[in-house]
This record gives structure tokens, sequence and C-alpha cells, in this order.
């Protein structure tokens, strides 16, 4: 054993949160000698001395759980769950912990940048922040500015595209972009995650809803892993009483997950078969009369045609079984516990798109649902309230110049605001775009690690003139950015405050823990700046090639001209004139009165009657809302259930779920279908740089069958080229009995190709790189589970 | 005085390891996947694909057992490994001279050396970071999302601890070695 205090063991504990504390870290440039920190540890230990306790939202995931910051002489030392919170149910998972590693990566951008190299090549200049928005306006010698590009598309504001990741700052940037700046084009993260879920949902009963899992004794979770891949509360709600405990539980994904683990039974089902079995259970159903027949009467809009339709297509469970790999036997079973249970739920499954027919997956699960009649009640799928907050509206521009949007090709139903990320880009490449697209504004996002082949992302990037990253860690694609702006981290910054509905609803607020790092801003305090700095001269730029505008505003004298340019919404700065702990107080105040925004400001959380509903059951469990309070039943006699949607057929989509043919599971001889999932100690590729989660989860690793590993030669730890049609990437081989042996498995988000993201880079594989750039029919979005790859030793 | 234990219900993991996390950043525990003072334990899955044992697969929580009867404390020859008033059993740093004794004699393999002191760690029941400053929970039971965990006295009838191990069937890990661990796993 060594005895040597290495500089890494120095830099541990308190001591390394001193130096970080007083920004001293903050000496090395971002871009520069990465090696000086390339073995860095940072970790906390918590005191006994005097401590301020913040509630903050965690940012780690989409869930928003509920925490407590303890700062310890300006440096957050741990994160604590907070239980006032009902979505959270008092806790926080490992990624929410690891928040402070987040905080305090030495790879966070801490400047702004401006690039000087090549794009990719990762050479880029510290600036000052108002430096950085001038290159933004006005470009450098090594690239054109925005004024230059929207005056030489004659103020098309359309030429801009911006992109966005998810996060209670999301709508700012939105507003920004979209209602300020004017253009139509944005992607985010919806055409590449759980469109068709939404949709589907949303067309058949009205909303996605939310699973009663504490109260449901029988429920179906297909493909969504909700162990590893946790949503909140359903994670929590679920397992606790799995396993035998009142709610039996039947998974279905072709892989083993740690859901499968806490299932009753386990169905290892084809890819993208998953409509079979439900139409075979809906089959059952209806042959064996199984259905809550007074309920189809009353809610389920065409349920008649349906039921004609699926018998005379007889989607019979012997029919399913040669699609889904599942028994027959195991359908009628599943079919009729399903229908014979008091509260059994079809899980909607948060997840992203595996299959083109998703969307009717989704449809044909919700009308299940239906059938089961266990829909706005408890123990079922659940609709309840949201607690309304004020809310100002963004006085927006009209644009002459400005063209609609374009990314519409091979889509049944166009989805408006978030378009498909693979339609626009792809659309972009192959030049059939109406009229140039040359910028990228992004924000939180990382396409280059997120939307399947990132070979395009890379060209499409590389087309641009110019590309702005607002971010906090330099990722794979902020690296093909031409300025970058340090934003800064959930814990640094207060966010808009959020209403979160269903069941138990109530108001949370995050609340910045310490203030912002190095020189980075919080999100809002960006899109003010920018848009103080853009507002003058892209309002000239109207002036010099809108008709419109030149037409409304002929002969005007200088003051009419600064009343017409207010009024008209033509000043950007005008949603940003309140800071957003303002505005927070203000709409929280008019909404629920001071005592509300005092309790919110100290517990982070608020409802009506907190005081008086919120209990401590024993050391782990709090009452939210006494029983009586819970909003198990609000739609009443709304509720409507469209089985049979007639006006889908004239955009060309089923108006009923239907089974095609060519969606048969089928790998090529020598072949495996790549599919792709989470685990619970990262969220995607934005947290792949956090050096707590990658104790946790070091690399990726391709999942194979162990007895196709054997017949290969293939061993546990061998490096394996995993290629499809689109690249390849290395990746070490994992054999187990998890999969089947066409298939093989690999966690999303690794493999960083950003060398300034020191634990991320280089480990495992891109799964983006090599999944193949399809899409489903009817938004657009992208269909993760279509790939087959080859694979070989190396 | 108090006699610290903790009961796990254990069918209610899943492996995210949200415990281990926050016992890293409450206790200052070095990170490194070597490092820790609390685990999940694994089993290979038994089968052959589909057919695979879904029982065979479990999570088994598990950490310093806070043994009664601690072998590591025996075969100290500092006294550094000791008793706390509450029951806890733990590592002086001041007087651990790394010999190493305890490791082996740790039937659950519960010890790990912390490289930033070179002395044996382990899991404390947060006793010298949480429980000083009064709180109730230890970080591992506060943060996880299913709640296994629930910490308390034993001596104490009205603690929730006392109340689930009176009311449900428990286990303790290799009872036989009569190491009497003061982790209960709820069946
Ligand atoms: S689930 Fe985990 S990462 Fe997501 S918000 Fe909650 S604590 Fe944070
Ligand atoms: S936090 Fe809870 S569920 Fe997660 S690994 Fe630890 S004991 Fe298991
Ligand atoms: S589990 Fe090991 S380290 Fe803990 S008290 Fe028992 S013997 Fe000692």
């Amino acid at each position: 054993m060594k005895v040597e205090i290495s500089r890494r063991r120095f830099l541990q504990g308190s001591v390394a949160l001193s130096i970080i504390g007083g920004t001293s870290i903050g000496a090395t440039s971002l871009l520069s000698d990465e090696n000086e920190h390339g073995e860095m540890r940072i970790m906390t230990r918590t005191t006994n001395t005097k401590a301020q306790k913040v509630p903050f939202l965690c940012g780690m995931c989409v869930n928003k759980c509920a925490g407590v910051a303890r700062v310890e002489k300006g440096v957050v030392v741990k994160l604590d769950p907070n239980p006032y919170f009902p979505k959270s149910r008092n806790m926080l998972c490992p990624r929410g912990n690891a928040g402070i590693q987040t905080l305090y990566d030495p790879d966070r951008l801490k400047y702004p940048l401006v690039r000087v190299g090549n794009r990719g090549d990762g050479k880029y200049k510290r600036v000052s922040w108002d430096e950085a928005y001038d290159a933004i306006l006005n470009g450098t010698d090594k690239f054109k500015g925005l004024l230059q590009i929207l005056d030489e598309e004659k103020d098309n504001r359309s030429t801009i595209g911006y992109c966005n990741g998810e996060g209670l700052s999301k709508e700012g940037f939105e507003e920004l972009m979209g209602l300020k700046i004017g253009t139509p084009n944005y992607v985010d993260e919806i055409s590449i995650c759980l469109e068709t879920v939404l949709g589907g949902y949303s067309a058949t009963i009205g909303a996605y809803g939310e699973a009663d899992m504490n109260n449901a004794d029988y429920v179906i979770i297909a493909g969504a892993n909700r162990a590893e891949a946790i949503i909140t509360p359903d994670t929590m709600d679920m397992f606790k009483r799995s396993k035998g405990r009142g709610l039996k539980t039947i998974v279905l994904d072709p892989r083993f997950t740690n859901t499968a683990a806490k299932a009753d039974r386990w169905y290892a089902i084809n890819p993208g078969t998953d409509l079979a079995f439900v139409l075979a259970l809906t089959y059952v159903v209806f042959s064996e009369n199984l259905y809550d027949k007074e309920f189809a009467k009353k809610y389920l809009i065409g349920y008649e045609d349906y039921k004609n339709h699926v018998i005379k297509n007889s989607y019979t469970p012997q029919w399913a079984e040669k699609i889904t790999n599942i028994p027959a036997d195991e359908i009628y079973k599943t079919a009729r516990e399903f229908m014979s249970s008091e509260h059994p739920i079809y899980y909607q499954g948060r997840r992203s798109v595996f299959a083109k027919n998703d969307f009717q997956l989704r449809r044909a699960q919700a009308i299940f649902q239906g059938l089961s009649g266990n829909l706005d009640k408890k123990g079922g799928i659940i609709y309840g309230k949201k607690l309304a907050l004020p809310k100002e509206d963004v006085n927006s521009p009209m644009y002459a110049q400005a063209q609609d949007r374009f990314d519409k090709e091979g889509i049944a139903i166009f989805a408006g605001k978030t378009g498909s990320w693979i339609v626009f880009r792809n659309m972009v490449l192959e030049g059939k775009n109406p009229y140039p697209v040359r910028a990228m504004f992004m924000r939180k996002h990382n396409p280059m690690a997120g939307v399947p082949n990132t070979k395009k992302t890379e060209e499409f990037l590389k087309k641009m003139d110019l590309n702005v990253m607002i971010d906090i860690l330099p990722s794979d694609t902020t690296m093909f950015c031409d300025v970058i702006l340090p934003e800064a981290s959930y814990l640094e910054r207060t966010s808009p405050v959020a209403s979160y509905g269903f069941l138990e609803p109530a108001i949370v607020q995050r609340r910045a823990a310490i203030k912002p790092m190095f020189e980075s801003k919080t999100p809002e305090v960006i899109y003010k700046e920018l848009a103080e700095k853009l507002t003058e001269p892209l309002w000239k730029n109207s002036l010099k090639y809108d008709e419109d505008v030149q037409d409304d505003t002929k002969g005007m004298k200088v003051d009419e001209l600064a009343k017409y340019y207010k009024e008209n919404g033509f000043d950007l700065t005008e949603p940003w004139e309140k800071s957003v702990e303002e505005l927070n107080k203000e709409r929280v105040v008019k909404a629920f009165g001071e005592e509300a925004w005092n309790t919110l400001e100290e517990k982070g959380v608020y409802y009506p009657n907190m005081d008086k509903y919120h209990k401590q059951l024993n050391p782990n469990e709090y009452q939210y809302y006494p029983e009586d309070k819970k909003n198990y039943t609000t739609k009443g006699d709304k509720l409507k259930v469209v089985v049979n949607f007639k006006n889908l057929a004239k955009k060309g989509v089923d108006p009923m779920p239907t089974w095609h043919d060519e969606w048969a599971f089928k790998v090529p001889d020598g072949q495996f279908r790549l599919v792709t999932g989470r685990h619970a100690q990262f969220t995607q590729s934005g947290t792949t740089n956090n050096m707590a989660l990658r104790d946790l989860i070091p690399t990726n690793y391709i999942w194979i069958n162990k007895r196709e590993a054997k017949k290969r030669g293939i061993e546990f730890g061998d490096m394996l080229e995993v290629k499809s049609s689109v690249g390849k990437v290395h990746i070490k081989a994992y054999p187990t009995e998890k999969i089947a042996p066409n298939m093989i498995f690999m966690l999303h988000g690794f493999g960083g190709s950003s060398k300034e993201m020191e634990m991320a880079y280089g480990k495992g594989g891109n799964d983006a790189s090599i999944i193949e750039d399809k899409i489903e029919p009817v938004y657009g979005a992208a269909v993760m589970h279509e790939t087959n790859v080859e694979i070989r030793k190396v | 005085m108090a006699n610290y234990g903790m009961a796990l219900d254990y069918k209610n993991c899943i492996n995210c390891k949200a415990c281990e996390v926050a016992c890293k950043e409450e206790n200052g525990v070095q990170l490194g996947a070597d490092k820790h003072r609390i685990w999940v334990g694994v089993k290979e899955i038994e089968g052959l694909w589909p057919n695979l044992s879904i029982a065979s697969s479990t999570f088994e929580p598990s950490q310093c057992q806070q043994c009664e009867n601690a072998p590591c404390q025996e075969v100290c020859p500092t006294k550094a490994t000791h008793y706390t008033k509450d029951g806890v059993v733990m590592v002086d740093a001041d007087k651990c001279i790394l010999c190493s004794y305890c490791m082996e004699a740790c039937p659950y393999d519960a010890r790990y050396v912390k490289e930033d002191t070179m002395t044996v760690d382990k899991c404390t029941f947060c006793s010298d970071t949480r429980l000083l400053r009064g709180e109730t929970t230890t970080a591992c039971q506060a943060t996880c999302p299913t709640k296994v965990r629930t910490f308390g006295d034993l001596d104490d009838p009205n603690s929730e601890i006392s109340i689930l191990l009176a009311h449900r069937e428990h286990r303790t890990l290799k009872t036989h070695l009569g190491t009497k661990p003061k982790l209960f796993y709820l069946i």
C-alpha cells in the first residue's frame, strides 16, 4: 500500500472545496491544461458548524425533486430531500445527491468563450460577456454575426434555428428566440423522447395522466424501466408494493432490467411488438366480454367499431405469440387477471419512442385502460388538478419576412411548436429547406449525443454560419459552437416558480443555494442581456426589410417610432424587465397571498392548507393531503376515451390501432438488434462528467447474450466494434443472459467526444452515433430501437 | 444512551445507489468505487434467456452490521475500534495503525482503507455528522427513494424500529457467527 499524499488526495474534502469556493480553480482556463486536474475528485463532508438550509429543486433530471441544500461557509456540502413536496416524496436519487459534483465540476464552463480556431478543434479565447454578445451580433474574423446573416436574409428570422433542453428556464429561451426574435424553427428533446406517448394518450384519453401506483393492485409495465429510469412519484410508490405486497407487477422488456427483477412475471418481448401484445389482450377482453360495459357505453367513443375491428382481424393471443415471443396462454392469463383486478393499470410508460408504431401502441394501451373502466378514479390513471399561477403574455412582434417552418416531410400530424429534430436536420442537410438555415442558438442541449446519427448532426452544425451555446459544461455539441456562454448550474440560481399538478398539487420554487460561480450567469440574466444587445440592431434590420413595418411606420417621428417599437413588441427586452425573484413573488402573492409566498420561500413548497394537511407519519413517510382531499376524480362526466378516431384517417393515420406486418421483428443472420436505455445513476449525456456518478458507472458496456458471446469467443471486457449503416463505436463486452441472442444493449449517454469533459471523454460508446435516423410517421419522432448492427472483436 | 440499529425493508430496494452517494457526501467518504461504507449486494441471475429466475435476482443493501459482538473490536490492538455509548462501533482515526486485523476479522467485509488519513473506515451510522447535530435519520435512510431503511433506538420500545421489529418477521446476516448484528432485514 502506498502511503503518499498525491495532489489528488490532497485536493479532497474541504480543502478542495475551499479552493473552489474561493474560485481559485477558475485560474485554470477551461480549454487549457486539462492534465492539471485530470485526477481530481471532489467530495464533501458535513460538519457541526452553523449552516444555511436552502430549499431547491433538483436539476439533474426532469423530475425536479425538492431538496434542501446545506451550505457551510459558502460551500454546498450536502443535498438532503425536502419532505414537503408530494411529487418527490422526501427523497433524492443518486444523481440528486451527486448534484454537488456537477456544481463543482472542474470542467465547467467558467467564462464566455469565442472560437479562434476551426470548428471542433477546441481553440477558444476567454472574453468578457460584452465581447461575447458582441461576437454573436457582429461575428469575428472566424464567423459571421447574426446581424450580417439577418441582413443577407432580408430579415427572415426563420434563418435561425434553436434548440433547448428540458428544465425550469426552458420557457424563457423559447420566449427570447421564438416569440421575440421571431423564428419558428425550434426543436427540443420532445421529438427524441416521449412525443408519441404524450400524443397518443392525449389523443385518446385527453392527457397523459398520472398512474396512481399507491392504490393500483395490478400493473403492466412495458418498455418503461421505472427502477432505473426514475420517475417520481411512480418509482417510489411502485416498488414499495411490488413483490407480493399488493401490486402485482407484469414487466415486458426485451432485456431483464432492474424493473424486471421486481416483477411477478417478466416477458422477454421482441422489440417493437408491444402493439401486437396489447391488441391480443384486447381481443381476449372483447371475445370474453371482460370489459366494463357500462363504462364503455358511457365514455368510450366508437368502442364497438374497435371490437369488430379487433375480432375481425383475429388479433388472437396465438397470432400475437408468433410476433411477440410471449406464449398465448400467458397473454390470456394476463388479460383475464387485468380485467378481474380492482385497480389495474396498463402503465403509460414515459420513455423514448422505440418503434415506428409507438403512437398506435399508446392509443391501444390507453383504450385498453379505458376498457377496464379504471380511469379518473383512485387506483387508476387519474387526471388530478393543478394550482394556477398567473402569467403575463409576451408581446410578440410580427415579422413579415419570417417564413414558416418546413420540417414536415414524412410526417402526418405536424406537432407545431417543437417540430422534429431528425426531419429538420436532415432536410437542411439535403438542401430541402425552402430558405437557408444559417444559425443555431442552443441551450442545455446536446444533439451530438441525443439525436440519432451523430455524423449528420456534426455536418449540420458545421453547415451553420453561427452556432451559439448556453450551457454549464463543454458538451460534444458545445465544441462545434462559435460563442459559448457559461450558465449557472441549478444550485446557483433561483428559477421561475413551477406548479405541479395531479393528485396532490403544489407550487414549488428553486432557490439559489450559492451565487453563480466563476463568471457564469443565470439563464434569465443571459436572456435579458442578449436581448439588450440584439434589440436595437435587429429592429433596424426589420425597418430596413420588413414591408409591414415600413408601411406602418412611414412618416413617423422619432418618439412615435419608439412607441411603435415598444407597443408592437419589437423591444426584445420586455419579458425580462423584472428579475426572476421579483416575478416569482409577484405571481405567488397574486394567486395565493403573502403568507403563501413566505411559506414557499422558507420551505420551497406551498399548497393551500399545507400547514394543516402536511404530517409526518413515520420517520420515512409523510402525508401531503388527507385522503379525502386528494384529486382522484376530477373529470366526471367530461371523461372521454376516443377509440375510433376518424379524423386521423384523413391524415393517413389508422383511426384505430391496427397491426401491420412490416412491423414484425426481424434481424438478419449474424446481426443484432440494438436496444438502448438507462440506469439510475445518470441522466443521458448531461451527467456523464459527474465524478460521483462516474464512480458508480465508469463506462457503458455492450450487453451480449452469454451463449452468443461464447460462440464468438467474446469475454467480459473484450473490446468490440459495433457497426450499423450510419457509424460504428468501440465498446467493451458484458456477456449476460439478461438479453436475447439476437440483440445487444448499451446504455445511452456515454462515449463523449469532447476532450474538455475529462471524466466523460472517450468512456464507452455513443449510441447516437450508430442509431439510424429513422422516424415514426405520426409526429416524426426519432425511433430508437430499429437499428440492426454487426459486431466484431477488435 | 441509546442502542442504535437499523431495519431494512430490503425488498423495496431498486439498487439505485442513492444511499451510497448520500453517505459519501455526508461523511467525506472518498470517491472511488472501492471505497464505500455502504453498498448493494447483487446476485448474478440464474437461468438462460428467456427463462430467467426472477427470484434469483435480489438486491441486498448492506453496510457495517454494527455487531453487538464485534470481531473487529476484539482484534484491534490499539483499541481504535470501540463501542460508543450508543452502541455504535467506531474507529478512532488517531489510534488506528492500519494493521488491518479488523478488516480480516470482519465477516461482512464492511471495512475499507481511507486513503487521505490511511486509516480504516466504515459506516458510523452518521454518528459524527448527522446524529451529532441532533438529526434522527442517517444519510442513507433520508435519501432512499423507496424508503428501505429505518434507523433508531432498539432500547426504546416506542421507536419506529422497535415497532417494526415487533410486528414484522426479520432476519440477520450470518447469524450463526454469533456477532449479533444490528441490521435487521425485514421479510
Ligand atoms: S429523480 Fe433524481 S435526478 Fe431527477 S430530479 Fe429527482 S433527485 Fe434529481
Ligand atoms: S437508496 Fe434505497 S433503493 Fe437505492 S440502492 Fe440504496 S437502499 Fe436501495
Ligand atoms: S460488520 Fe464488521 S466492521 Fe461492522 S461491527 Fe461487525 S465486524 Fe465490525
